[in-house]
This record gives C-alpha cells, structure tokens and sequence, in this order.
C-alpha cells in the first residue's frame, strides 16, 4: 500500500463514521411510525328503525340533573311513585361531587351549607340565575346533588341570607354555589339549571309520562315514514293529476291528537321537484296530498312519541305513481 | 453511543440495527463496511493518482516537444516517476545500449525499441490500474453479500414469528429491518465501486493510449535518428 492509498483509507473511514454517525443522531431520521396508526373507532348497533329506540335515550338523559331538585321534600311524593328509574341515577351524583364545589369556592360561601333553609330558598334561587346567567350552569348542576343527599335544618336561613346577600352577587360562582345550596330542602322545581329543562319539569309537574322536550331525529324521520306508509292506500286512490305529478314533494304540516286523529286540516308549507312541466297542477297536487292524509285519518301511531313528535309533524310527500 | 444503543426499534439508526442484528447478518455488515471504506479509499487514491499523472503528462510532453536535446532532457528527467517519462527512459536506455556497439543493426534496433517502449507503457498501465479489480469485485459481489444478509435475517424473524405464535407487525418489523439493512449496506458498498470501476477504467484507458502514442513518436524520432547516423 503506498502512501496515497493510505491518505485515502483514513480519508474514506472519516467519511464513513462521519455518515453514520449523522445517521445515528437522527439527521435524516424518518417521521416516528407510531403516527400512522390508526385509532380504534366505537360502533354501536342500533335498531334500523327508530321509531321506539330513540325514545327512552332522550328521556333518561335530563333525569339525574333534575333529581335533586325534585328530591326529599313536599314534592317528593309523587315523583318516585311515577318515575321510578329516577332515584336510581339520583345517588351516584352526590358521592363524587362534594369534593368539587369546595375548592373553587371563596370562604364566605363555606358557613353556608350547614346552614340553608327552605323558607329563604326561593328567594336567592331567583337571583342566582340572573346575577350568574351562563357560567354557572355547569358548576350548579354539581353543586345541586350535594345538597339534596342532606336535608338540613330550617335554622337561621334569613341571618344568613341578609349577611350574604351582597357577596352572593357579586362573585358569580360563589353566588351561584351558594345560592343552590340554600334552595336544596324545598325541592322546588326552580333550581339553577330550570331553563335548561324547563319542558322536562313542566311535565313532571303535570304527572304526564313522556319527558323528552324533543323525539329526536332519527325518531321524527320513523314517524315520517309510517305517515306515508298508512296514507298509501289512500293516495293509491287519488287520480293522477298529470304527468310528472309524482316528480313533486309536498311538505305537509299535519297537527294531530293524541288518538290519531288530524287535529286540523293538513297546511301545504311549501313543495319542491316543481319544474316546467308539472307547474301548472302543483296546487292541485298539494291538495291531493292534503286531501288523502285527511282520508286516511286516524293513524296508529307510537303514543309515547306524541309530545313533540308526531302531534306536529311535516312530512315530505310524494303522490305514488 | 451508549444513548443510541439503548434507542427504540422504530428507529432507523444504523448503530441500533447493527446491535439488534444475528451474528452471521452482524458478520455481514461489517465486512460490507469494510469493503465500502476499502473502496472509498481505492477512489480517493485513484482521482489523486490519475489527476497528477494527466497534468503531468501534459507538462511532460510539451516539454519534450520543446527540447532540443534529447541526451539534457533525459538527464533532467531521469528521477521522474511519470509513466511517460519511464517509457521515455526506457526507449533512451535501449537506444542506448543498441547504439553503443560499432556495427547497429537498423532493424533489430527498431525492433528493441519498440518492443521495449511497449514493455515499459504496458508495465506502468499495469501498476496504475492495480487496485481496479477491488472496485469491479466490490462493485459485482457486496450486493450479493448483502442480500445474503437480509435472507438470512428474514429466515431468523419468520423462526422467530414460528416460536412465538404470534404474527403481528411488530414481532416481524424489526427482524426484517435489520435484514435489509444488510442489503442497504451493500447497495451503499456497490454503486459508488460500480460508477468507480467504469470512470477509472475509462480513465486508464485514455492514459493508455495517450502512453502508445508517445511511444510512437518517439520511436519515430529514434528511427528517423538511425537513419540519419548511417
């Protein structure tokens, strides 16, 4: 070996680790693998149709906010004996949630919780929601379950009102805080979260047993498609008023009872697929379909689903043929 | 290195790969970083070497066109190394030694001029392209090595999948990334020996002929010369 040669091995074996050690160190490293997997995705079955499914879900979602509020006291007594899933979620709520209105909490609030009455409830629960009209509406929720587990005494809940009063309104969470605990033994329907459920306890108040505010719309589509399904017959009937009559969509607005039977006459709000040629009977069109819904009139439909399902409902129409 | 031993098996660092591999893949790799190193090395030797020599010989030859003794200019030249000058000296000793009897045989001169000056390019061309049949073997076989790495490897992580009744992804991965690296290693080996083989060759060959034509003319000039002494 003569002396370049040797110039050149030290030359070539520099280079060498000099490259791998750059690769060692991660200069042209690849983007880390790990990234490029793909995360598992949760299905759930359902039933195709949804016309019962789709129900219960929506009625059990505002029970454990409202449980508290209803508990113990004077109103009590009718609401286990009609709802009796109700107390069921009502427990869970009380054991994890004492914990968390306590430390974002100033001191004045602290006193009160041994010391709210029923009497003074009403009162600051009015208040509350005004003085702390959106942040709260989380916080209340938890701090309401905490009170209902305790009834407490009557004691001296006008002192403590007349001392706290300024304090509760100025500070919104603490106001809210307190204020919530305060109007817990009453059981009033009033509590911080009303607007958020205020059809839900209204129904409650009434004694009826559909508790949703709204079918949902997976159910309000079933209801759309069974309509259609009993008007068939007598749409079958109704003559075709020209060609490309079955091109239009009438959007009919149907108003029932809760027996099934049309409460008003059916009201055309609006129709589409009118084009050039089907123009000039789409009035007539719309009132065929008016006119086979009242024909068909008494409709089997899911009972639970009535309040603010199919009691006013629009379905999209279509004469068949 | 320690810190870089040590990193995960999602990483592309060589040494991890290296360190993760079976001995016979282990074997393999490093004597394929020997062979890229050794050709490395070949290359940077030759584009020196054959850089000198192409300016030399340039420098050479026109000082040689320009000289108007030939007995000064081989004198002045005798301790060079160059090709050239070594067919040079060698066409000047055997005119030399033809020369010095009283009788000159013209034709068997002519012959020993030839045949001696050929020797001479024929020898230098030889040494200068000693090292080129490391590149063509380096450049023919380490892709062949290498892959002899990467199926052996394979065949260690498909045992390795049968032992452990599981076929995931991530048992097979860093089994077969390590084998390829084999391959990697000798790709990385072979292309830079394969594009050296052809460039030096091609190089080599210009010096060779550019050395035959010196030696043709100078021959000429030592035949004209015979004539010319009668």
């Amino acid at each position: 070996m003569e002396r370049a040669e040797k110039v050149g091995l030290g030359v070539a074996a520099a280079g060498h680790v000099l490259l791998f050690g750059l690769l060692s160190v991660g200069f042209l490293a690849t983007p880390n693998p790990l990234k490029l997997e793909s995360k598992p995705i949760d299905i759930s079955l359902v039933d195709e149709v949804a016309l019962e499914s789709a129900s219960p879900a929506t009625t059990e979602a505002p029970a454990p906010s409202e449980a508290p509020d209803t508990g113990p006291p004077e109103d009590s007594a009718p609401v286990p004996a009609e709802a009796p899933p109700e107390p069921v979620p009502a427990p869970p709520p009380p054991a994890p949630t004492p914990p968390r209105p306590v430390p974002p909490k100033p001191e004045p609030p602290r006193p009160a919780p041994p010391k709210p009455a029923p009497k003074a409830a009403p009162a600051p629960a009015k208040p509350a929601p005004k003085a702390a009209p959106k942040t709260p509406a989380k916080a209340a929720p938890k701090a309401a379950p905490k009170a209902a587990p305790a009834p407490a005494s009557k004691a001296p809940p006008s002192k403590r009102r007349s001392s706290l009063a300024p304090p509760n309104v100025t500070p919104e969470r603490a106001g809210s805080n307190a204020a919530s605990k305060s109007n817990r033994p009453r059981g009033s329907l009033l509590g911080d979260d009303f607007r958020k459920s205020l059809a839900t306890s209204a129904d409650r108040g009434t004694g009826q047993t559909a508790r949703t505010v709204k079918v949902s719309a997976t159910a309000v589509a079933g209801l759309g498609d069974a309509i259609a399904r009993q008007v068939q017959p007598c749409a079958n009937r109704i003559p075709n008023p020209g060609p490309g009559a079955n091109r239009i969509r009438s959007k009919l607005r149907i108003r029932m009872d809760p027996d099934g039977s049309l409460a008003a006459r059916p009201v055309l709000t609006g129709q589409s697929g009118v084009d050039e040629e089907n123009r000039r009977y789409a009035q007539r069109v719309g009132e065929l379909a008016a006119a086979a819904v009242i024909q068909c009139a008494p409709y089997k439909l899911p009972a639970e689903l009535y309040k603010g399902g199919w009691e006013d409902i629009i379905i999209n129409y279509r004469l068949p043929g | 290195m320690e810190l870089i031993a040590n990193a995960d098996a999602a990483t592309l660092s060589p040494v991890a790969l290296f360190l993760q591999a079976d001995w016979v893949v282990k074997a393999v790799m490093l004597g394929l970083l020997a062979a890229s190193i050794w050709t490395w090395a070949i290359i940077w030797s030759f584009i020196r070497r054959l850089g000198r020599v192409r300016r030399e010989t340039e420098r050479f030859e026109s000082d040689y066109r320009k000289a108007a003794d030939i007995d000064a200019f081989h004198k002045a030249e005798a301790e060079s190394a160059l090709p050239v000058a070594r067919v040079f000296a060698a066409g000047v000793a055997e005119w030399r030694r033809s020369t010095a009897g009283r009788v000159v045989d013209r034709e068997g001169t002519r012959e020993r001029l030839a045949t001696a000056m050929g020797a001479a390019a024929a020898a230098e061309i030889d040494s200068l392209s000693d090292r080129l049949n490391v590149l063509a073997t380096v450049g023919s076989v380490a892709p062949f090595v290498g892959l002899f790495g990467t199926v052996w490897g394979i065949m260690r992580s498909f045992t390795a999948i049968a032992s452990q009744n599981n076929s995931s992804l991530a048992v097979v991965a860093p089994g077969i990334a390590e084998a390829l690296f084999a391959t990697a290693i000798g790709l990385f080996a072979a292309i830079p020996a394969v594009i050296a083989y052809n460039r030096f060759s091609h190089s080599i060959n210009r010096v060779e002929a550019r050395l035959n034509r010196f030696a043709d003319g100078f021959h000429a000039t030592l035949s004209r010369q015979l004539d010319s002494d009668r």
